[in-house]
Formats: structure tokens, C-alpha cells, sequence
């Protein structure tokens, strides 16, 4: 009763307030943008109301929504709800025009398999799928796809020097990661650790991570986890909009411009398009203390994709060019172990380095070409069916300090050619059940482009993977359940020629099935628990099968093993996570157990005689291994305003074998931020912040003496700040954003840099950013 | 309206198999004859009559010579004779990846980054000028001092090739560095030899070794 009369007291008054201001003139408009709280991508389709009143409208394409004739000192609420999110209730009252971003949270309640965001489609798995978010994003716009994954717990990256920068995911990475760009999986020469993925940041909107072996879904490769990158949607208002993004990075003196342009066509509804282009070029870097020489980079990229929907069907092509011109560090371009030992016992560079942004050798020059042809089509009841055609060029060359001026003739000339074909098929869910049905088939072809007069590091191969999968889901309201199987062939047919001008090569055929197995258990409003046990598998790449030369920059010989196995990797996720309040907790707890574990180890007492001088022999080997491993987050709301977050990785792996370290596992590291949005919230400012960072890596004291020149460098500390504010600039948003890392300019090395014999990590970076969206 | 769809995605597929089908195998290779290295190499030690700053050379010197393979290995059990009090003329040459001769010239058209170190000597034993054409000090034509005898030593002559700007920090003074690896480059060659010196009238072919 009580309840009812205080009720009735604020209905009466909110209405006697609307009464008495209703008299102002109504000329006041709302403007805002609905997007999706975890990934920052629009929602279209939004329902929104404005009470008090009776409009009702729908988000357009980019989320966007406008009401108009609003009336000043009118306390409205407005309300957003959409399938699968929570329904959000936002208070204005206006004296001015108004502008809102409305960030919609996932519901709790499970909702998998509606495809909520148009055609984006979720990835649906019993692992967790951790997003960067896309604040995070922007902190590092301009640095590599590495360093945006590697802003999560569990990823770390794998550095040669300062230029090249490979993601890490619960140690592993190249062929025991898989990375899907926009879909396809990218195929480069992900074998060397000194080839860094292909991939252009700005042209994804949203950055995914599986860390489960998701080898039944995915393939072979996805040992260690999966990297997903995705574009955002295309509008299909037919109204132009784009961005343009300026990034200045003073360390190195660089500068990025990235641009995309992309509207919806009015003489053929459903059909858009889109075309962005990046820019990147940079100098030297500093370390904190020195020049490095030859780290300058120069990176142009451009896309264009091409979208028409209609009714049940979207039919999608995309391209995207990635070309990249890096130098790579040339106090680390060493002939001998002498060489390395001088360096190693100095610490630090002997030669000093003036700032330029010239280019030369040693340095890498690689274009990649993708292209993608998708049909997707939805049936009822959330059932869909995909086909998928992708292709890519790979042309990676890399240039070497040579003797008899050649050295603009590459040492490595490469081209690698990839075709996939993906179809699948997921029935519409029957009484909780759904399966899911696919085939993946892989042609490949690498080729060396012949007049390097210098022997190729792996041969020509043309390889063919086909595989074909199942898999099997219970979805119910507080649990699911999934099972997985596949069968994968590869035939591996390769032949080139060593330095005696021998031929070489042969094929060899690789088998495998593969599994999982896995849960998701709401066990109520705050605690979840995801579980999922999979078997992952990669045949040996061809440098592992074939390499047969000096590693320069290690000063090694390197010797492969026709006779190498498939590896096999069986890991196991358990991942609580609780939310509620002002705490959010994400806990992936692992353990893994590699087969046939591939890595060059140094053969003992087995030593190469060159007329350059005599060189340790490495020679590649299987044995058996062990991960185990947590990764930590902790999300805390202090006060109103301000938030803690802490993310920790802890990892410990062993050749069970032979009983020893292996080597290049990230040490353990911890990282946490204090972020405090500035309460200035107006017309022209939204969205300010400062966030202060600390990452404190530890010593890797798990290694084996004596096999690595020397031993992992101390802990070190990075202190970090980042601050960013939104600007309303006319009817467009503005960022602007700056971001300070290693801010007390602190001499440090990592571990998993392999130039860190050499030179120290990157002194104080401070990159300025401007953001503009229309 | 369903027709258009039919025919675009077909065409989509069909252009999907077209491409697959194409292009799915791999070229022959072609051999590689790789040119990098250096075929082998020469040390040669000419006495000549040494006037303080310039030497003259004699009717009949004595020459001691020594050949690298092209793993840079001398013959096995190759031992040198040097006579203490006496001043050499040392020559390096070389052959390049197929043998033809004169690949030493390459040093020293590129002497800007090139630099021949001569390590191994006990200390006081040796002393060494560059004597290269057009004051180019590489190391490929010099003088070596022999002072006094001394015992069995590995004679290392290393070849660098240096990064772009490293030879300005090389004075003539760092012949015999040992710390020449601070010079940033690749080696070229690292040739080693066991030499002996022995007093000036010790005649070879008597030595008991």
C-alpha cells in the first residue's frame, strides 16, 4: 500500500514537473549511438523510446538515433532494448541539444545463437572469447597486431628487435597459433619467428582470442588458441560515413594515417561497400638511452570490401593489400658466436646510431595479398550455411648485408600461395540441439623466386589439407555442452635444391583426427564456469622438415628432419568467471600436453666448419611437453569514476623428454591500471579519462644454462599513462587520445626479444592520436 | 526474384573452383649456386728487405705459402716457418664460389667495409702495416715484422665485413685486436694456421717437428 501511494507521489510529480515545463518552446534534439559495450561495434536495429512522449525508433545501420522536438528542463528517460542485452535506461534532462552513447551489455541470460549485430557472426564456443576492449585498442593504435592482443592476460609477444613483433598465446606461437583475418585463416610464412603476421590493425574493429585448442572448429594450427580479427559491419544506410585516424609517435619520429570511407548504395538496397587505406611510416627508435640503428619502417595497406544482403542471403568480397618495408636492427647482424659473445658482454650496441628514417639492409619487404569471397545464408530458427573462398599471396623478401654489392638483391625470395575453401552448415536448433557440420580444404603452393644466388632456406611444396568436421551442442538455459570430432589429410609434396646444387625433397602424407569436448555452466547471475578439453594437431612445417642453412642474427646452423611427426596438442581450459557489482573476475586456468613437441635444439658437440668460421649445429627434434599455466583479470569499480583492473600470466613448461626447460617461454607478468573518467561530462567533452598503467615482468629463472648465449635479463618495470577524451566536433565525435608508455624512460631488456644480446627495449614512446568519425 | 541469387552464387562458386583448380602446384626449382662464399683462400709470405718505411724485394726470397679450402681448413698437419729478425710481404688471395681467382679485389674495391685482422701472435712476436694500394687498408697486401722467435702459435687472420660506417672507427693500430668482433660485421673469412718462428738462420727443412 505503502509503495503504491509513494508511486502514485512521483508519478504526479514527474507529471506536474512536465506540466509546468512543457510550456518552453520543444526544439531540443537527442542524438546518439547504441553500440555494444564489450566490442564497441554499432547496433543496428535498437529499439528506443523516449518517455515521457511516444516516439519510438529503431538504431540505423551505425547505431545511430536522433529525437527531435524535445523540451527543455524535461527529465526524459530513454530506453534501449535489444534481443540479448540487457535493456538500458538513461536520464537527460535537457537545456541544450544532447548527444549519447548508449553502450549495451550483454545479457545474462543465454542467448548464444542469436545473431544479434546483423550478420556478424558470434563465435560460438565453450571457451571463453576474450575482446580487447576498445579503449585498450586505441591506446596502442599505430603498433602491431601483437601489441593489441597482447594488452590481455595470457598474450605476450615473441620480438625481433623493435620492428617485428609476433603474438604469444599461453606460450606458444607462428604455426601453433592460428590467426582468422576477417575470416580466412592467414597463411604467410608464419613459420619464422621473425615473420610478423601480415595484418593491417585498423582495418578490424574487433579483436578476439580463443586460447583453447580449438583444432575440431578451426583446423590444424590452433594449438595454443586463436586469434580472430574482424572488420565492422557494413552500413546499409545509404549515407557516406567514415573515420580518419592521425597517430604521432615521437619515438622513431612516425606518423600513421589511416582513413575509411563507406555508405549503403540507394539504387540497390543491401548493397555497401567500404574502402580504407593506412599509412605508417617511421625513423630510428630509441632505446632509452641510444639510437637503434636501421629500425625504420615504412607500411602502406588498403582494403576494399563489397557487401549485398538480401532477405536470407549476404554475399560478400573483400580484398586487402598489406605491404610492409622494415629494417631491422643492424647492430644485431652478426657473422659469429665471437660476434654474439662481444655483444652479449657489452650489454649494449658498440657502434652509435643518428635518428633517420632511411631503410637499408639487413631488412625485410613483404606484400600480401588477400582476397575473400563469402555466401552466407540463414535459415529459420537460427539455422545458417557459409561458403567461403579465400586466396593470398605471399611475397616475402628479405634483403642481407651481402658481399660484392648485392645487397639489393634478396637473399630470401619467397611467394607463397594460399586457396581455402570453407563451407559449413549449422541446423536450426531442434529441442536444445545443434550440429554443426564443415569442411575446410587448404591448397598451397610456395614457390622461390629463382636468381637469389644464395640457396633457398626451405624448398618449393605444394601442400593440400582437407578436413571435415562435426560438431554436436546441447543448449540449455543454465548449461551447454559440446562435442566435437574432425578428420584432417595433408599431403606434403616438396623439392628444391641444396648448396651443392642436389635435389631434395619428396612427399610425405599426415593423417589425424581430432576432438574436443567442452561446457558452459551459468551457475547463476554472477558465476559462470566454462570448461573445454581439446586435441589440436599441425604437421612440421617446411623449415622444420627442410631447413638446411645459417640462421643469421644467431650465428647457427639450423638442420631439419624429413622424418618429423605431426605434433599433437592436448589442451585443457577451465575458466570461473564471476561479475557482479563493481567485480568482474575472468580466471583461465591450463594445462597442456604437446606430442611430438617440435624445436631446434643444439645437437651436442656438433659443429659446423665454414670458411666464415665454425658455427654450433641445431638440429630440430620431437619430444614430448608440458604446459600449465594461469591467466588472471580482475576488473574492480573502485568509486564512482574509478577503476582497478589487474591482469596476471603465469606459465610453466617443460620437455618432459628429456626433463629441461624449454626454451622462449614468457616469463611470469603482471599489469595492472588505475583509470579515473574525469566527471566532465557537456556538450563538448565526453568520455575523458587518465588511466596509469604498471607492468611489472619478472626474470624467466626457468631456462637451461648453457644453451642460450646468455642468460634471460633481470625483471624489469614499465610504468604507463594514457589519457583520451571524445569531442563533439559539429555533429561528429572527436578523439583525441595520448599515450605515454614506458614513461620513466627505463633501460630494460625481455626476454622473449631475440635482439635482446644486442640492445635494450624501447625507451619512453609517446604517440599523440586524433580520431575523427562521420 | 530468387534467380539472381542462384546465378551469383554460382558464379561465385564456379569462380572459387576455377581458381582453386588453377595454379595448385609448385614450380621445378632451379639450383642456386650460391655466391656468398668465398672458394678458398691463399696466405702468402714473401721475405723482402726492409728499409724502415718501404721494403725492396730480393732475388730469391724465401716464400711460404698456405691455401684454405672452402671450409676454410689448411692441409691437415700444415705448420708454417717464419724466421725471427725478418720482414715479410703478406698477400691474401683469394678464389670465389666456382674458383676463379682474384676474388680479393672485391676487398679491396670495397675497402670502405672491409678490414683483414691478424690475431694469435704471443705478444712482441709480430708486427704488421698495412701496405694496400692507394693507402686503402684492408689488409690484403702488408708487412709483416717478424721480432723475435717465439713457440707454436694459431695464427688467425680474420676477414671482416663491416656494417656501413664501422671502418671510421678503425685506426691501423687494431691489426692485431683481439676485440675486433666489437667492429660490427660478418666475418668473410676466418682462416687459422699453425705458425712457428724460429730463429733467423734455422733452416726449414732441417726443423724436427
Amino acid at each position: 500500500m505503502q509503495i503504491r501511494t509513494i508511486l502514485t507521489f512521483i508519478l504526479l510529480g514527474l507529471f506536474l514537473t512536465t506540466g509546468y515545463t512543457q510550456t518552453p518552446a520543444c526544439t531540443f534534439t537527442i542524438r546518439g549511438r547504441v553500440v555494444d559495450s564489450d566490442t564497441q561495434l554499432p547496433l543496428s536495429g535498437v529499439t528506443l523510446t523516449v518517455s515521457p512522449g511516444t516516439q519510438q525508433l529503431l538504431s540505423d545501420g551505425h547505431g545511430y538515433f536522433r529525437f527531435s522536438q524535445l523540451c527543455g528542463g524535461v527529465r526524459y528517460a530513454i530506453t534501449a532494448t535489444s534481443v540479448g542485452f540487457d535493456s538500458l535506461v538513461t536520464e537527460v534532462t535537457l537545456a541544450n541539444d544532447e548527444t549519447l552513447t548508449l553502450a549495451l551489455h550483454h545479457g545474462r541470460i543465454l542467448l548464444h545463437d542469436v545473431n544479434v549485430v546483423g550478420h556478424q557472426q558470434a563465435v560460438v564456443t565453450t571457451n571463453a572469447v576474450r575482446s580487447v576492449a576498445s579503449e585498450q585498442v586505441a591506446q596502442v593504435q599505430g603498433k602491431t597486431l601483437a601489441d593489441i592482443f597482447s594488452t590481455l592476460p595470457g598474450v605476450s609477444m615473441l620480438q625481433t628487435g623493435t620492428t617485428i613483433a609476433k603474438p604469444v598465446i599461453n606460450g606458444m606461437h607462428s604455426n601453433r597459433i592460428l590467426i582468422l583475418n576477417n575470416g580466412i585463416r592467414q597463411e604467410g610464412q608464419q613459420w619464422g619467428s621473425e615473420h610478423a603476421p601480415e595484418i593491417d590493425p585498423f582495418v578490424a574493429k574487433d579483436f578476439k582470442l580463443i586460447k583453447g585448442a580449438e583444432g575440431v572448429r578451426y583446423g590444424a594450427d590452433a594449438i595454443g588458441g586463436v586469434i580472430i580479427t574482424s572488420p565492422a559491419l557494413l552500413p546499409v544506410d545509404p549515407h557516406l560515413s567514415g573515420e580518419l585516424n592521425t597517430i604521432y609517435q615521437a619515438n622513431g619520429r612516425g606518423a600513421v594515417v589511416s582513413g575509411m570511407l563507406q555508405s549503403g548504395v540507394s539504387a540497390l538496397p543491401g548493397l555497401a561497400w567500404r574502402v580504407q587505406g593506412t599509412a605508417k611510416r617511421s625513423g630510428n627508435v630509441r632505446t632509452a638511452d641510444y639510437y637503434l640503428g636501421n629500425t625504420g619502417l615504412a607500411e602502406y595497406n588498403a582494403s576494399a570490401a563489397l557487401r549485398y544482403s538480401h532477405t536470407q542471403s549476404v554475399f560478400d568480397a573483400y580484398y586487402s593489400r598489406f605491404y610492409t618495408s622494415l629494417g631491422i636492427f643492424t647492430g644485431a647482424h652478426v657473422g659469429t658466436i665471437d660476434d654474439i659473445q662481444a655483444r652479449v658482454d657489452a650489454g649494449r650496441p658498440f657502434e652509435t646510431y643518428p635518428f633517420t628514417y632511411a631503410i637499408n639492409v639487413p631488412r625485410q619487404r613483404v606484400i600480401h595479398d588477400l582476397g575473400k569471397l563469402k555466401w552466407h545464408r540463414d535459415y529459420a530458427r537460427g539455422g545458417s550455411s557459409d561458403i567461403q573462398y579465400g586466396i593470398q599471396r605471399n611475397h616475402r623478401q628479405e634483403y642481407d648485408i651481402r658481399r660484392g654489392g648485392r645487397d639489393a638483391l634478396p637473399m630470401l625470395d619467397m611467394v607463397l600461395t594460399t586457396q581455402t575453401l570453407d563451407a559449413n552448415y549449422q541446423t536450426p536448433l531442434y529441442d536444445h540441439w545443434r550440429t554443426q557440420v564443415g569442411t575446410n580444404l587448404t591448397l598451397q603452393v610456395n614457390n622461390n623466386v629463382p636468381g637469389t644466388l644464395n640457396t633457398p632456406l626451405i624448398p618449393n611444396y605444394d601442400s593440400f589439407t582437407g578436413g571435415l568436421f562435426a560438431i554436436q551442442r546441447l543448449i540449455r538455459e543454465r548449461y551447454e555442452w559440446e562435442l566435437g570430432i574432425r578428420y584432417d589429410f595433408k599431403t606434403f609434396d616438396a623439392a628444391g635444391f641444396d648448396k651443392y646444387q642436389n635435389l631434395y625433397g619428396g612427399q610425405r602424407n599426415f593423417h589425424n583426427v581430432s576432438g574436443s569436448f567442452g561446457g558452459v555452466w551459468h551457475a547463476g547471475a554472477a558465476w559462470q564456469l566454462r570448461s573445454n578439453v581439446g586435441l589440436a594437431w599441425r604437421a612440421p612445417s617446411a623449415n622444420e622438415l627442410y631447413s638446411n642453412g645459417l640462421h643469421h642474427g644467431a650465428a647457427l646452423y639450423e638442420i631439419g628432419d624429413t622424418e618429423l611427426a605431426s605434433e599433437h596438442g592436448y589442451k585443457w581450459v577451465v575458466s570461473p568467471s564471476y561479475g557482479s557489482g563493481p567485480v568482474t573476475i575472468d580466471l583461465d586456468l591450463y594445462t597442456q600436453y604437446i606430442q611430438h613437441y617440435i624445436y631446434a635444439q643444439p645437437s651436442p658437440g656438433e659443429f659446423l666448419q665454414t670458411i666464415r668460421g665454425t658455427f654450433p649445429v641445431f638440429r630440430y627434434k620431437q619430444t614430448d611437453a608440458t604446459f600449465f599455466g594461469a591467466d588472471f583479470s580482475l576488473q574492480y569499480k573502485l568509486l564512482d569514476g574509478l577503476n582497478y583492473n589487474l591482469n596476471a600470466s603465469i606459465i610453466r613448461a617443460r620437455d618432459i623428454t628429456n626433463d629441461v626447460y624449454l626454451p622462449y617461454i614468457p616469463s611470469d607478468r603482471f599489469d595492472h591500471r588505475l583509470r579515473w573518467q574525469l566527471p566532465v561530462e557537456n556538450k563538448i567533452t565526453s568520455n575523458t579519462y587518465i588511466t596509469f598503467a604498471h607492468q611489472w615482468v619478472l626474470e624467466q629463472k626457468r631456462y637451461e644454462p648453457g644453451t642460450d648465449y646468455a642468460p634471460p635479463p633481470p625483471a624489469y618495470h614499465t610504468f604507463s599513462l594514457y589519457a583520451g577524451s571524445q569531442l563533439a566536433l559539429g555533429d561528429h565525435p572527436l578523439e583525441a587520445g595520448i599515450s605515454v608508455t614506458n614513461l620513466f624512460n627505463e633501460l630494460y631488456k625481455e626476454y622473449m626479444n631475440r635482439f635482446r644480446y644486442y640492445s635494450h627495449g624501447l625507451g619512453r614512446e609517446i604517440s599523440v592520436r586524433l580520431s575523427y568519425s562521420f | 526474384m530468387k534467380h539472381p541469387f542462384k546465378t551469383l552464387s554460382v558464379t561465385l562458386l564456379s569462380v572459387g573452383f576455377l581458381a582453386f583448380a588453377s595454379s595448385c602446384s609448385k614450380d621445378d626449382p632451379e639450383p642456386e649456386v650460391p655466391q656468398e662464399e668465398i672458394g678458398s683462400a691463399t696466405l702468402t709470405f714473401t721475405e723482402v728487405e726492409w728499409h724502415g718505411d718501404h721494403a725492396h724485394d730480393l732475388e730469391d726470397p724465401e716464400v711460404v705459402e698456405v691455401t684454405f679450402d672452402e671450409d676454410g681448413l689448411p692441409p691437415v698437419g700444415a705448420h708454417l716457418h717464419l724466421d725471427a729478425g725478418k720482414t715479410y710481404r703478406l698477400t691474401l688471395s683469394a678464389t670465389d664460389f666456382v674458383g676463379r681467382e682474384g676474388a680479393e679485389q672485391e676487398f679491396l674495391e670495397e675497402s670502405d667495409i672491409h678490414q683483414i685482422f691478424f690475431l694469435g701472435a704471443p705478444e712482441g712476436v709480430l708486427d704488421y702495416q698495412y701496405a694496400d694500394p692507394d693507402n686503402k687498408r684492408v689488409g690484403v697486401t702488408g708487412y709483416l715484422h717478424v721480432l723475435k722467435p717465439s713457440d707454436s702459435f694459431v695464427f688467425n687472420v680474420i676477414l671482416r665485413h663491416l656494417n656501413n660506417g664501422v671502418k671510421a672507427n678503425i685506426s691501423a693500430d687494431d691489426w692485431n685486436n683481439p676485440n675486433y668482433a666489437q667492429f660490427s660485421g660478418e666475418t668473410d673469412l676466418d682462416l687459422k694456421v699453425e705458425v712457428h718462428v724460429v730463429d733467423g738462420d734455422h733452416d726449414h727443412d732441417d726443423h724436427d717437428h
